[in-house]
């Protein structure tokens, strides 16, 4: 079967017989629970997008606590939200099988930032499994829960996008039944850490690492890939092998090849062999120099000659951003002199004169998403003086003009706290924005703290019913649960109103006017306000109207039009397109959302369906 | 065999993610190593993107390297000439006529390259390109939003995929809903026979 290196994951751990599955959604990781979610009721077991990363960790370290096998997957960013939980959960460790999958985003294709998270496993002491394509990231999820269950501890399985999102061939093991039976066996010294008990627990933890490095020695995955003619090895983890192993190919290097799959502990007696038989040692790793530190270290035990090239002294690989076989290759050419048959340069060259004036297309927010009509909102009423922190999702591509909207963000949640002290230091008005989904993550503190503290800031919700940018998951407040079964919304409103906040709003963005002056009125309350701009995700809403049968007819414009532009400037919808000239709208991307129809001065937008 | 690599170029939202799941489970289906990459999340939200296959023995890595590109399957103008990197004069250039102006060029009221100016772009590459009027058979199939499916039916009848047509119907059978199939099948067989006619 070809499968989708996130569906190969779900695969494992339908065969590993995995009791509870939880996650939040995040790119690279996302179709991971949203597999297992389409089939989970049927598989009998038990998902769940939690609120957060930290709470997927805690519902499903409880579980794994009382002797069920269970999973988390969530994005390298996810696993800081949840740093806490599973630092301290390494000493407490497990009863039944537990494996955390953190998946990298190397290149920032979807993500705030690169981290390297295998120094998660240094960190925590936890073991860490590395794929290199799905095949591997499906039989790896059976080696985690074997290890997991020998050593009592958590395991953490690291991918990266090209393993995540890369499809290829995965064989099929037997399918196990999911086992959701456990029981609470008390035992108050391993599992409740207060400072007596962490002290010991502190000490069996790093006599768990000592029994782990046994297993890395001889894990399955730890190998020799290649045994090599010449003085030359080459030790590679993950999506890097794939491109280590092309580039020696292409330059024909005979190469001996150290894979590692698992590199938490590292296999010290194996890589010191290694060593030992070679007198130059390439390592090739995505991001940073986690291997070559440790490799490092290990030979000044087992081979003190030997010469190391990474990223450190003699950088040959570039420390940021995703390989390609040709950077390795690149690396290679350099430090064993063999010349290149591809004329790189030239390729180079051709392509920048071609490309020079090329214009660039970032993401958008969709034609008819209501984030286009929120942000002419927010800047309509704020203008160029106010403080705009944002927040993590879709509406991050508010920034982009002709909206501007944006000017500071971190992580998820950020937004309504950087606000404050936004506020206190230019005393200018602050509007942050969230999502749903996000604020359900990680606002709620921050807005607690903003009420308490009297922070005058407005925080502007733009609710579109679902978690849009990583594929339409449920969250709390859309009255869907990752099992498919129904639940009762939590409205956002009213935990703003439990929290204290005396100015709440809720109003749809598309109704510009009644918006704007809510916006208005929610600037000058004495105190934290909050609004909830509610209007669904356009994705969603134009698939109800296809399912329904309803027709969308594009706007379109009239010969009142003026050619001011107004639209183009003021909106940036990609169905707003010029054309001699002339503003048109293109009818394929066109889903009659009617924002143009609204700003435009001369009335020459006609809107003939749609019901905002 | 020999190993086959593709590029597939287009803008979130077009289908490129499809077609290229198509290749690859059609050479799954032959019994062939194959490994197709996706980029996913924010990149697809109307912004470039870009998929590849690759099928061959000693395929590992998901990406084609600059140059290495044995077709480059371009579902919108602009995005082909933005992946041209990938291209030599080996590579046949397969190219949608669906234009999707970036907002860029709308905002500067600039008008968007001819297709002349696109095609002198390409030719700095290569001279092995095939125009497929993808608009125009969508329509004729009987949705438009099967321009994707017309450029997949476009490269089969190329003969550069070492797969088997069987295979490649069998693959749009199973990955297309059964209400949309028939459009899609319809689609498939109108972009080969272009080709086939053409070339």
């Amino acid at each position: 079967m070809l499968l989708l290196g996130n569906e190969a994951i779900a695969r494992g751990i339908l065969e590993a017989g995995i009791g509870i599955v939880t996650t939040y959604p995040g790119t690279p990781a996302s179709e991971i629970g949203d597999s297992i979610s389409a089939i989970a009721a049927k598989a009998g077991l038990y998902m769940e997008y939690s609120t957060n990363e930290m709470v997927a960790v805690e519902v499903a370290a409880g579980a794994a606590n009382c002797g069920v096998r269970a999973l988390t997957a969530m994005k390298h960013v996810g696993l800081n939200v949840a740093a806490d939980a599973v630092m301290t959960l390494a000493y407490v460790g497990v009863r039944g099988g537990y494996v955390i999958v953190t998946a990298d985003d190397p290149e920032c294709y979807s993500s705030q930032n690169e981290q390297d998270n295998r120094y998660y496993a240094l960190l925590s002491n936890l073991p860490c499994l590395e794929p290199s394509d799905p095949q591997e990231a499906k039989d790896m999820i059976h080696s985690a829960m074997e290890i997991s269950e020998k050593l009592g501890l958590p395991v953490l399985l690291r991918t990266t996008t090209r393993v995540n999102h890369t499809r290829g061939p995965v064989t099929y093991g037997r399918l196990a039944k999911p086992s959701l039976r456990g029981e609470l066996i008390r035992d108050v010294k391993r599992m409740v850490m207060v400072p007596a008990h962490a002290r010991l627990m502190h000490v069996k933890l790093l006599e768990k690492v000592d029994r782990a490095k046994e297993i890395s020695e001889n894990f399955g995955h730890n190998v020799l890939a290649r045994k090599g003619k010449n003085d030359v090895g080459l030790i590679s983890s993950g999506a890097a092998y794939n491109y280590a192993v092309e580039a020696a190919d292409l330059l024909g290097l005979d190469l001996g090849i150290l894979k590692l799959g698992m590199t938490h502990p590292l296999p010290e007696k194996l890589i010191g062999k290694f060593l030992k038989n070679h007198k130059k040692i390439i390592i090739v790793e995505e991001l940073e120099p986690y291997l070559e530190t440790q490799i490092k270290a290990i030979a000044k035990d087992y081979a003190p000659n030997v010469e190391i090239y990474g990223k450190t002294e003699k950088p040959c690989f570039p420390r940021k951003g995703e390989l390609s076989t040709r950077l390795v290759a690149e690396g290679l050419a350099k430090i064993t002199g063999k010349k290149l048959q591809i004329d790189f340069e030239r390729i180079d060259e051709t392509y920048s004169q071609i490309a020079k004036d090329l214009p660039a297309r970032p993401p958008i927010l969709c034609a008819g998403c209501p984030h286009r009509a929120s942000f002419f909102v927010i800047k309509r009423v704020g203008g160029e003086k106010a403080n705009y922190p944002t927040d993590i999702g879709c509406y991050a591509l508010g920034i982009a003009p002709p909206l501007n909207v944006g000017d500071l963000l971190i992580c998820m949640g950020s937004g309504v706290s950087t606000a404050q002290g936004m506020r206190i230091a230019t005393k200018a008005p602050t509007i942050a924005t969230i999502g749903d989904s996000t604020f359900f993550h990680a606002a709620m503190p921050g807005l607690v703290n903003a009420v308490y503290n009297n922070a005058k800031i407005t925080l502007v919700v733009l609710d579109n019913a679902t978690t849009a940018m990583t594929g339409h998951q449920p969250h709390p407040g859309t009255g869907l649960t990752g099992m498919g079964s129904p639940s009762e919304k939590i409205s956002i409103e009213r935990i703003a109103e439990g929290c204290g906040v005396k100015y709440v709003r809720v109003v749809n963005p598309f109704k510009i006017k009644e918006a704007t002056t809510v916006l208005k009125e929610a600037l000058q309350h004495n105190g934290p306000s909050l609004v909830v701009f509610r209007s669904p995700c356009t994705l969603l809403s134009v698939r109800e109207k296809r399912r329904k049968g309803l027709k969308i007819v594009p706007c379109e414009v009239s010969d009142k039009c003026s050619n001011c532009m107004a639209c183009i400037r003021l909106l940036g919808c990609p169905a707003l397109v010029t054309e001699k000239g002339h503003v048109r709208i293109d009818k394929a991307l066109c889903v009659a959302c009617g924002l143009c129809a609204s700003v435009c001065p001369y009335g020459a937008i006609e809107r003939r369906s749609g019901d905002q | 065999m020999r190993e086959f690599n593709a590029v597939l170029a287009g803008v979130g939202g077009q289908g490129t993610l499809l077609a290229a799941e198509i290749l690859g489970v059609a050479a799954v289906k032959d019994g062939l190593n194959v490994r197709v990459s996706e980029i996913h999340g924010m990149a697809q939200r109307g912004g470039a993107v870009t998929s590849s296959v690759r099928i061959g023995e000693n395929v590992l890595s998901p990406t084609v390297l600059d140059g290495q590109a044995d077709v480059l399957l371009g579902f919108e103008p602009l995005e082909t000439v933005r992946n041209l990197k990938s291209a030599s004069g080996k590579t046949l250039v397969i190219l949608s006529d669906e234009r999707i102006p970036p907002t860029e060029l709308s905002a500067k009221n600039v008008a968007y390259p001819t297709m002349d100016e696109i095609l002198k772009k390409i030719r700095q590459f290569t001279e092995k390109i095939i125009a497929v009027e993808t608009e125009r058979l969508a329509g004729k199939a009987g949705n438009i939003l099967t321009r994707n499916i017309v450029l997949v039916g476009a490269l089969a009848a190329t003969e550069t995929v070492p797969v088997s047509l069987v295979s490649l119907k069998g693959a749009l059978r199973e990955l297309v809903p059964a209400k949309h199939l028939e459009v899609n099948v319809k689609a498939f067989e109108l972009g080969y026979e272009y080709v086939k006619k053409k070339c």
